[in-house]
């Protein structure tokens, strides 16, 4: 079987039904989309490029303050992961996935075994020295937008990441 | 809500000259929030890579996403074709 393109207008009615779900139940009245989406073709072959992971599964490391989990408001801040991380030291706060999988393999939701991998091969060219961690529950996506969105963004630019792969909790 | 707390950071970073893809485990949320690059798996919240120490699995997702960096010239969102299930019968 083979990927098929997705048209977003066969999904709209099924968005607009989750937003109006997200304002009803989650007091999250204050929707945020990419109005102007950007896109950046990629720069330099992937042999050459330096690849950032980013997850939004509550992921942290023991000596960081955990994600706000129990509050409505959510938690738009996030966590700086260095590539080198021990895995004994890495928590998942958060109350809207089954974390199992990730508690059994961080590689689930932030594959950096694998991203070494990739580079060994030569497939990217190095991994970036750190990753994001982020918990996606934010009923209220203006702080993601405004604050967190740029902060990231920035933290990957001052690290020379040219790629960054995202995952959802 | 994460997947348009994912999708809205993945805008700003593309914005920045980061070329980004991501994983979507809920299409609708990631289509709706206007993604540059993503892929929508068939799989449970929690395991956008696929199941615990199943490299092999994690390799043809993560393959997956980089051909798609390589190859979309406008903001594409692809299905992958795979289905969760047991280990050995996924593809």
């Amino acid at each position: 079987m083979e990927s098929t393109v997705l048209d977003p207008e066969d999904f709209r009615a099924q968005y607009e039904k989750w937003v109006q779900f997200v304002a009803a139940n989650h007091h999250g009245q204050n929707n945020r989309v990419n109005e102007e989406p950007a896109f950046t073709p990629l720069q330099k072959p992937l042999a050459e490029a330096r690849v950032a992971l980013l997850t939004s599964a509550g992921v942290h490391l023991s000596d960081q303050e955990p994600f706000h989990t129990a509050t409505i408001a959510g938690d738009a801040t996030y966590r700086v992961i260095p590539n080198d991380v021990d895995f004994s030291a890495v928590r998942f706060a958060h109350t809207h996935y089954d974390t199992s999988s990730a508690e059994q393999d961080l590689n689930v939701v932030l594959p950096i075994t694998r991203l070494a991998e990739l580079v060994e091969r030569g497939r990217v060219g190095a991994a970036s020295p750190i990753h994001i961690g982020m918990m996606g529950f934010n009923p209220d996506p203006s702080a993601i937008a405004d604050t967190t969105g740029p902060a990231v963004a920035a933290a990957l630019t001052d690290a020379d990441v040219d790629v960054a792969i995202f995952a959802p909790g | 809500m994460c997947h348009r707390s994912v999708g809205l950071v993945q805008g700003a970073v593309e914005a920045a000259g980061i070329s980004t893809a991501s994983v979507a485990l809920r299409p609708e949320i990631t289509l709706g929030t206007k993604v540059p690059r993503a892929a929508y798996l068939r799989f449970p919240l929690g395991n956008p890579f696929g199941e615990p120490n199943e490299p092999a699995q994690h390799h043809r997702i993560l393959e997956d996403l980089l051909v798609l960096l390589e190859t979309a010239t406008e903001p594409t969102v692809i299905e992958l074709p795979y289905r969760w299930r047991r280990w050995g019968k996924w593809l």
